[in-house]
């Protein structure tokens, strides 16, 4: 049962980074790497104000909001400056090494003696004492719920249907007199302060911040970018969000079976192959639809 | 009447049963063990050994009473969480952390799961937040501390180098025990006239550039308990060794590498106190948040005469004499 639970709770924090990269990726087609240094920023930043005796709960928006800044500033540099989309976003990363390390005061800032969303006087009175390891889980389907809606809600906004656009048709966007340059800033925003809000609810369910928790991370966002967006392509009752979610609950599951049965370091192999797995599976049904038409 | 007889035979056979269940002998105590070891690299492998042979010594053998599942999470940081989550849930006895990511994410994890945790060589177990300022354990978790004897180890470092001025250290700018060692290195230093001078890397890949910058600046060179410059301490040595830099040890795995000494402590013995605490615990003689952790206060000297050899250094006579154990040949890394 815990097995499980660990699952979900591990596959919604990281539902809400995908939910970043699915802007970038697919509503944007721009390969992102400013996610490996925009997951541990929100980390970063909640660890420096969670150590100073903010309350917990406020870390949110300003981990989001930072995340955001991040964004705008690989959007900067890949509009203003035209330096192509891959390496604004690398820029981005490694300035983002150095500033975090800032941020944060040191690479291993540990949480265990303070209040986090998970773990505060509010909570303990709120939950009864049987449903005390529950309530983990309770939080974080509610914080993932929440932000799938309110994106969800966003997306059918004029401004959401711009950034659709921006990605499909880029002369629709300038037809519509709006600026392309500024509506992918905007995109590129959202989806780096929702990867930083990510990694602040996950630094804040590991207890720890530790610099190098984001290697990686945009590798997960896209893994389950990529199995969401698969599997249920053809289910038209599901939206994109809720499928990328999914999708990153079913990568986790995977990568949990994969480590009580295989070593460690044939982890990322087992990775890759059911990585190939799934994108050869939806190539698949792509040819079939061709021929039969 | 049949009815009855049934009732007499069943109720003595139930009886027997029953008697003969409290008569059983008491099957010996199976414990099963969560290993987490952080990277692959001597120092850690010699701690591990060491726990195994100190719980050996208490009674606790592996392949007798003792199912041991060991993961190494190979640096990895998400490694490292899901290795923790499955141990957890596989509901083991004990969970051993080897070095502090492995030993903060297990604790995390056992915190739901109320599992103790045991850990071993964490530099600094109060700034890991796993024990508080006085060294009492903040939960079920407890073990022992390999904090470096810095101040033997630049006592040694001027008896044997008597006009060297700059010590050169190298670090990963994400191990948090090698912050702390240097700032420890950077207060002692001027005690004995020498200057740090640092070089930080994010991944292996920045060693030989790190090494290559702090080889033209420095006299010598030293290392800390930092996993990724230890992982590839061969690299640094062929460098160091072709600039006639001498490099400066932690442990003893590294002096049978080619360091030129070391004032270390033994992994292999501060593995088998944490041995020794674990079988406490196991047995259920004492509970982990009872135990305040354990140091190793005594440094042993090594040395290598053939790295010395190959720099043209005479070690002085009364420190090979007074020396722990002396290598007189370089091995290759295993």
């Amino acid at each position: 049962m815990d097995f499980f639970i660990t699952i979900i709770e591990q596959g919604l924090i990281y539902g809400i980074l995908a939910l970043g990269v699915y802007i970038t990726y697919k509503i944007l087609d721009f390969p992102d790497l400013t996610t490996d240094g925009s997951f541990p920023l929100g980390a970063a930043v909640t660890a420096a104000l969670i150590t100073r005796g903010v309350n917990p709960y406020l870390t949110l928006p300003i981990a989001f909001a930072a995340g955001a800044l991040a964004g705008v500033c690989t959007g900067l540099i890949h509009v203003k400056g035209r330096v192509r989309d891959l390496l604004s976003g690398i820029i981005m990363m490694t300035a983002l090494w150095t500033i975090n390390l800032r941020i944060a005061g040191t690479s291993n800032v540990p949480l265990f003696s303070k209040e986090t969303i998970f773990k505060n006087d509010f909570l303990a009175g709120l939950f009864p004492d049987a449903m005390g390891s529950y309530s983990t889980l309770i939080v974080i389907v509610i914080l993932a719920l929440l932000t799938k809606v309110v994106l969800d809600f966003y997306m059918k906004s004029k401004s959401g249907f711009l950034l659709r656009a921006v990605g499909d048709n880029e002369k629709l966007v300038t037809a519509l007199a709006k600026d392309q340059g500024n509506v992918k800033i905007l995109g590129l925003a959202i989806a780096n302060g929702l990867v930083a809000l990510s990694g602040c609810i996950f630094c804040q369910e590991e207890r720890v911040f530790e610099i190098s928790m984001g290697t990686g991370a945009v590798v997960i966002g896209l893994a389950s970018v990529i199995i969401g967006t698969s599997l249920f392509r053809n289910l038209t009752f599901m939206k994109a969000t809720t499928s990328v979610v999914i999708g990153s609950v079913l990568y986790k599951a995977c990568t949990a079976v994969a480590m009580k049965n295989f070593e460690p370091q044939d982890m990322k192999l087992i990775t890759a192959v059911l990585f190939l797995i799934v994108l050869l599976i939806s190539m698949e049904r792509k040819k079939k639809v061709k021929i039969n038409a | 009447m049949k009815t009855k007889t049934t009732a007499k035979v069943l109720g003595a056979a139930l009886l027997t049963m029953a008697l003969a269940g409290t008569t059983t002998v008491y099957a010996e105590e199976q414990y099963t063990i969560g290993i987490e070891q952080f990277a692959e690299h001597g120092s850690l492998d010699n701690c591990r050994e060491g726990f195994l042979e100190g719980l050996k010594e208490e009674g606790i053998e592996e392949g007798k009473n003792l199912t041991v599942d060991y993961k190494n999470a190979a640096a990895d940081m998400g490694t490292c969480g899901q290795i923790s989550d499955s141990f957890a849930s596989d509901k083991v006895d004990l969970m051993v952390g080897i070095a502090t990511p492995s030993a903060q994410s297990l604790y995390n994890a056992a915190m739901d799961a109320e599992i103790p945790v045991i850990y071993t060589a964490v530099t600094d177990p109060v700034a890991a937040e796993l024990a508080d300022e006085e060294g009492n354990p903040v939960g079920e978790i407890t073990g022992t501390s390999d904090k470096l004897p810095v101040k033997q180890q630049l006592e040694m470092i001027r008896q044997m180098l008597p006009e060297a001025e700059t010590i050169g250290i190298m670090y990963t700018t994400s191990e948090a025990n090698s912050e702390s060692a240097i700032k420890e290195y950077e207060a002692l230093a001027g005690d004995y006239d020498f200057k740090i001078e640092t070089a930080g890397i994010t991944t292996t890949a920045d060693i030989p550039l790190a090494a290559q910058t702090l080889i033209e600046k420095v006299d010598c060179m030293t290392n800390l308990t930092d996993n990724t410059v230890v992982s590839s301490l061969p690299t640094i040595l062929e460098m160091a060794n072709e600039a006639g830099i001498p490099v400066f040890g932690s442990e003893i795995e590294q002096v049978k590498l080619g360091c030129l000494a070391a004032e270390g402590l033994d992994y292999i013995e501060l593995g088998k106190q944490t041995g020794k605490m674990a079988a406490q615990v196991l047995k259920g003689e004492k509970k982990a948040s009872e135990l305040s952790f354990e140091t190793i206060e005594e440094a042993a000297l090594y040395v290598n005469t053939a790295a010395a050899e190959n720099l043209g250094i005479e070690i002085p006579e009364e420190m090979t004499a007074s020396a722990a154990e002396v290598f007189e040949e370089i091995t290759e890394a295993e």
